[in-house]
Protein backbone atom coordinates (compact mmCIF):
# COMPACT_ATOMS: atom_id res chain seq x y z
CA UNK A 1 0.00 0.00 0.00
CA UNK A 2 2.47 2.57 1.02
CA UNK A 3 5.00 1.49 -1.52
CA UNK A 4 1.85 1.93 -4.12
CA UNK A 5 1.34 5.54 -2.85
CA UNK A 6 5.06 6.21 -3.30
CA UNK A 7 4.77 4.94 -6.85
CA UNK A 8 1.81 6.71 -7.66
CA UNK A 9 3.75 9.85 -6.11
CA UNK A 10 7.00 9.33 -7.87
CA UNK A 11 4.62 9.19 -10.97
CA UNK A 12 4.96 12.94 -10.80
CA UNK A 13 8.37 13.26 -11.15
CA UNK A 14 9.42 10.73 -13.38
CA UNK A 15 10.94 11.90 -17.05
CA UNK A 16 10.00 12.97 -18.72
CA UNK A 17 8.88 15.85 -16.51
CA UNK A 18 5.26 18.28 -18.22
CA UNK A 19 3.69 21.44 -16.33
CA UNK A 20 0.74 19.64 -16.67
CA UNK A 21 2.10 16.27 -14.51
CA UNK A 22 3.29 18.39 -11.75
CA UNK A 23 -0.11 20.14 -12.08
CA UNK A 24 -2.04 17.29 -11.32
CA UNK A 25 0.50 16.29 -8.38
CA UNK A 26 -0.12 19.56 -6.42
CA UNK A 27 -3.96 19.99 -7.42
CA UNK A 28 -4.22 16.10 -5.09
CA UNK A 29 -1.93 17.41 -2.38
CA UNK A 30 -3.62 20.33 -2.06
CA UNK A 31 -6.49 18.93 -2.31
CA UNK A 32 -5.73 16.19 0.58
CA UNK A 33 -4.60 19.13 2.41
CA UNK A 34 -7.88 21.27 1.99
CA UNK A 35 -9.64 17.99 3.35
CA UNK A 36 -7.47 17.50 6.35
CA UNK A 37 -8.25 21.20 7.22
CA UNK A 38 -12.11 20.73 6.67
CA UNK A 39 -12.36 17.67 8.85
CA UNK A 40 -10.51 20.08 11.84
CA UNK A 41 -12.16 23.07 10.97
CA UNK A 42 -15.59 21.24 11.42
CA UNK A 43 -13.93 19.72 15.16
CA UNK A 44 -13.00 23.45 15.68
CA UNK A 45 -16.10 25.05 15.26
CA UNK A 46 -18.10 22.26 16.76
CA UNK A 47 -16.21 23.43 19.96
CA UNK A 48 -18.99 26.30 20.35
CA UNK A 49 -21.62 24.43 21.64
CA UNK A 50 -19.67 23.70 24.82
CA UNK A 51 -19.76 26.99 25.96
CA UNK A 52 -17.84 30.40 26.11
CA UNK A 53 -15.09 29.30 27.76
CA UNK A 54 -14.41 26.07 26.14
CA UNK A 55 -14.49 28.18 22.66
CA UNK A 56 -12.33 31.02 24.02
CA UNK A 57 -9.80 28.28 25.33
CA UNK A 58 -9.64 26.43 21.58
CA UNK A 59 -8.84 30.03 20.48
CA UNK A 60 -6.27 30.92 22.88
CA UNK A 61 -4.96 27.13 21.61
CA UNK A 62 -5.03 28.32 17.59
CA UNK A 63 -3.30 31.67 18.56
CA UNK A 64 -0.10 29.33 17.80
CA UNK A 65 2.78 30.37 15.64
CA UNK A 66 2.37 27.07 13.94
CA UNK A 67 -0.63 27.52 13.78
CA UNK A 68 -0.55 30.46 11.34
CA UNK A 69 2.15 28.33 9.23
CA UNK A 70 -0.56 26.19 9.06
CA UNK A 71 -3.15 28.67 7.72
CA UNK A 72 -0.12 30.71 5.13
CA UNK A 73 0.14 26.82 3.60
CA UNK A 74 -3.86 26.89 3.55
CA UNK A 75 -4.21 30.24 1.71
CA UNK A 76 -1.31 28.97 -1.29
CA UNK A 77 -2.67 25.28 -1.27
CA UNK A 78 -6.58 26.54 -1.33
CA UNK A 79 -5.57 29.46 -4.18
CA UNK A 80 -3.39 26.57 -6.59
CA UNK A 81 -6.06 24.59 -6.02
CA UNK A 82 -9.35 26.52 -6.96
CA UNK A 83 -7.81 28.74 -9.74
CA UNK A 84 -5.88 24.89 -11.16
CA UNK A 85 -9.29 23.20 -10.44
CA UNK A 86 -10.94 25.92 -12.65
CA UNK A 87 -8.47 24.82 -15.57
CA UNK A 88 -9.21 21.13 -15.18
CA UNK A 89 -13.42 21.88 -15.11
CA UNK A 90 -12.70 24.01 -18.30
CA UNK A 91 -10.71 20.89 -20.00
CA UNK A 92 -13.33 18.80 -19.11
CA UNK A 93 -16.53 20.68 -20.49
CA UNK A 94 -15.08 23.26 -22.95
CA UNK A 95 -12.89 22.31 -26.41
CA UNK A 96 -10.42 24.07 -24.55
CA UNK A 97 -7.99 20.74 -24.77
CA UNK A 98 -6.09 20.71 -27.79
CA UNK A 99 -7.26 18.64 -30.82
CA UNK A 100 -5.57 15.10 -31.01
CA UNK A 101 -2.88 15.04 -33.84
CA UNK A 102 -0.37 11.86 -35.20
CA UNK A 103 2.11 11.21 -32.23
CA UNK A 104 5.37 12.15 -34.57
CA UNK A 105 8.44 13.24 -33.15
CA UNK A 106 9.13 15.66 -30.96
CA UNK A 107 6.16 14.89 -28.65
CA UNK A 108 3.88 17.57 -27.95
CA UNK A 109 1.42 17.65 -25.46
CA UNK A 110 -1.92 18.42 -27.20
CA UNK A 111 -4.01 19.15 -24.04
CA UNK A 112 -2.18 21.41 -22.68
CA UNK A 113 -2.81 24.65 -25.04
CA UNK A 114 -1.97 28.23 -24.82
CA UNK A 115 -5.60 28.73 -23.28
CA UNK A 116 -4.82 26.03 -20.58
CA UNK A 117 -1.06 26.80 -19.86
CA UNK A 118 -2.09 30.38 -19.54
CA UNK A 119 -4.36 29.21 -16.63
CA UNK A 120 -1.94 27.50 -15.51
CA UNK A 121 0.74 30.11 -14.95
CA UNK A 122 -2.32 32.27 -13.37
CA UNK A 123 -2.60 29.27 -10.55
CA UNK A 124 1.08 29.52 -9.96
CA UNK A 125 0.97 33.65 -9.68
CA UNK A 126 -2.27 33.86 -7.99
CA UNK A 127 -0.53 31.05 -5.70
CA UNK A 128 2.05 33.29 -5.03
CA UNK A 129 0.32 36.37 -4.65
CA UNK A 130 -1.47 35.11 -1.34
CA UNK A 131 1.36 33.71 -0.18
CA UNK A 132 2.34 37.19 -0.22
CA UNK A 133 -1.18 38.56 1.09
CA UNK A 134 -0.69 35.53 3.68
CA UNK A 135 2.23 37.04 5.21
CA UNK A 136 1.45 40.49 5.26
CA UNK A 137 -2.07 39.32 7.05
CA UNK A 138 -0.57 37.08 9.40
CA UNK A 139 2.83 38.60 10.05
CA UNK A 140 2.05 41.72 9.42
CA UNK A 141 5.56 42.06 7.55
CA UNK B 1 -21.77 4.47 -5.35
CA UNK B 2 -21.05 1.47 -4.17
CA UNK B 3 -24.28 -0.24 -2.83
CA UNK B 4 -26.38 2.41 -3.74
CA UNK B 5 -26.01 1.85 -7.22
CA UNK B 6 -25.37 5.29 -8.35
CA UNK B 7 -23.12 5.64 -11.64
CA UNK B 8 -19.70 7.27 -12.04
CA UNK B 9 -21.24 9.58 -14.23
CA UNK B 10 -23.91 10.50 -11.75
CA UNK B 11 -21.41 10.99 -8.93
CA UNK B 12 -19.05 13.38 -10.86
CA UNK B 13 -22.49 15.43 -12.31
CA UNK B 14 -23.05 16.02 -8.08
CA UNK B 15 -19.41 17.42 -7.50
CA UNK B 16 -19.61 19.63 -10.41
CA UNK B 17 -22.44 21.14 -8.55
CA UNK B 18 -20.30 21.13 -5.21
CA UNK B 19 -18.21 22.78 -7.30
CA UNK B 20 -20.73 25.12 -8.48
CA UNK B 21 -21.96 25.44 -4.65
CA UNK B 22 -18.77 25.92 -3.25
CA UNK B 23 -17.95 28.80 -5.70
CA UNK B 24 -20.86 31.24 -4.22
CA UNK B 25 -20.89 29.80 -0.36
CA UNK B 26 -17.22 29.75 0.22
CA UNK B 27 -16.81 34.15 -1.23
CA UNK B 28 -20.12 34.71 1.17
CA UNK B 29 -18.33 32.39 3.90
CA UNK B 30 -14.71 34.56 3.96
CA UNK B 31 -17.35 37.76 3.50
CA UNK B 32 -19.28 36.83 6.98
CA UNK B 33 -15.51 37.17 8.64
CA UNK B 34 -14.25 40.18 6.81
CA UNK B 35 -16.84 43.03 6.89
CA UNK B 36 -20.11 41.15 6.08
CA UNK B 37 -21.68 42.09 9.48
CA UNK B 38 -18.40 42.41 11.68
CA UNK B 39 -15.67 45.29 11.47
CA UNK B 40 -12.62 42.45 11.39
CA UNK B 41 -11.53 38.68 11.41
CA UNK B 42 -10.76 39.14 15.14
CA UNK B 43 -14.29 40.37 16.07
CA UNK B 44 -16.19 37.15 14.05
CA UNK B 45 -13.78 34.82 15.64
CA UNK B 46 -15.45 36.14 19.36
CA UNK B 47 -17.93 33.50 20.86
CA UNK B 48 -20.78 35.88 20.52
CA UNK B 49 -20.43 36.60 16.71
CA UNK B 50 -19.88 32.86 16.25
CA UNK B 51 -23.34 32.08 17.95
CA UNK B 52 -24.97 35.10 16.17
CA UNK B 53 -23.97 33.96 12.78
CA UNK B 54 -25.25 30.42 13.65
CA UNK B 55 -28.74 32.03 14.74
CA UNK B 56 -29.02 34.00 11.75
CA UNK B 57 -31.00 32.11 8.99
CA UNK B 58 -28.99 33.17 6.06
CA UNK B 59 -25.90 32.21 7.54
CA UNK B 60 -27.00 29.30 8.67
CA UNK B 61 -28.32 28.05 5.54
CA UNK B 62 -24.73 28.92 3.98
CA UNK B 63 -22.43 26.91 6.96
CA UNK B 64 -24.58 24.02 5.99
CA UNK B 65 -24.33 24.23 2.38
CA UNK B 66 -20.53 25.02 2.56
CA UNK B 67 -20.28 22.14 4.38
CA UNK B 68 -22.38 19.71 2.46
CA UNK B 69 -20.95 21.00 -0.73
CA UNK B 70 -16.94 20.94 0.59
CA UNK B 71 -17.32 17.55 2.00
CA UNK B 72 -18.32 16.22 -0.94
CA UNK B 73 -16.17 17.65 -3.21
CA UNK B 74 -13.49 16.35 -0.84
CA UNK B 75 -14.16 12.82 0.10
CA UNK B 76 -15.11 12.07 -3.61
CA UNK B 77 -11.75 13.89 -4.73
CA UNK B 78 -9.94 11.69 -1.92
CA UNK B 79 -11.72 8.11 -3.12
CA UNK B 80 -10.45 8.82 -6.85
CA UNK B 81 -7.26 9.11 -5.02
CA UNK B 82 -7.32 6.04 -3.23
CA UNK B 83 -8.95 4.12 -6.15
CA UNK B 84 -5.98 4.93 -8.39
CA UNK B 85 -3.68 3.46 -5.37
CA UNK B 86 -5.31 -0.15 -5.87
CA UNK B 87 -7.83 -1.76 -7.76
CA UNK B 88 -10.01 -4.61 -7.40
CA UNK B 89 -13.62 -4.95 -6.18
CA UNK B 90 -12.77 -5.38 -2.66
CA UNK B 91 -10.66 -2.45 -2.64
CA UNK B 92 -13.73 -0.51 -4.04
CA UNK B 93 -15.94 -1.11 -1.85
CA UNK B 94 -14.03 -0.54 1.16
CA UNK B 95 -12.78 2.66 0.17
CA UNK B 96 -16.59 3.84 -0.98
CA UNK B 97 -17.55 2.44 2.25
CA UNK B 98 -14.82 4.31 4.08
CA UNK B 99 -15.58 7.11 2.35
CA UNK B 100 -19.12 7.17 3.11
CA UNK B 101 -18.85 6.69 6.77
CA UNK B 102 -16.61 9.55 6.94
CA UNK B 103 -18.90 11.90 4.67
CA UNK B 104 -21.68 10.73 7.61
CA UNK B 105 -19.18 11.30 10.46
CA UNK B 106 -18.13 15.20 9.25
CA UNK B 107 -22.16 15.77 8.08
CA UNK B 108 -23.39 14.56 11.53
CA UNK B 109 -20.92 16.49 13.57
CA UNK B 110 -21.00 19.62 11.85
CA UNK B 111 -25.20 19.65 11.17
CA UNK B 112 -25.50 18.61 15.33
CA UNK B 113 -23.00 21.55 15.91
CA UNK B 114 -25.42 23.74 13.76
CA UNK B 115 -28.72 22.42 15.41
CA UNK B 116 -27.17 22.68 18.88
CA UNK B 117 -26.00 26.09 18.36
CA UNK B 118 -29.25 27.12 16.70
CA UNK B 119 -30.98 26.00 19.56
CA UNK B 120 -28.95 26.70 22.35
CA UNK B 121 -29.29 22.82 23.62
Amino acid sequence: MIERVGNLARSVFRRPLNLEKLAFGIQRLSGVGILLYLMMHVFVTGTVTGGREVWEGMMRLLADPMADVGKLMLFIGATFHGVNGMRVLLLELTPLAGRPVRPDYPYRVQSLGTGQRLILYLAMIMAGLSAIAGIFILWGV
Amino acid sequence: MGGLNLGESTLQLVNYLMIALILVALPLHFATHAFLGVTSQEESLTYDSVIGRYRASATVILLAALLTGASYHGLYGLRKILLEVSSGHRWDRVVTMGIVAAGILMLGWGLSTIIVAVTGT
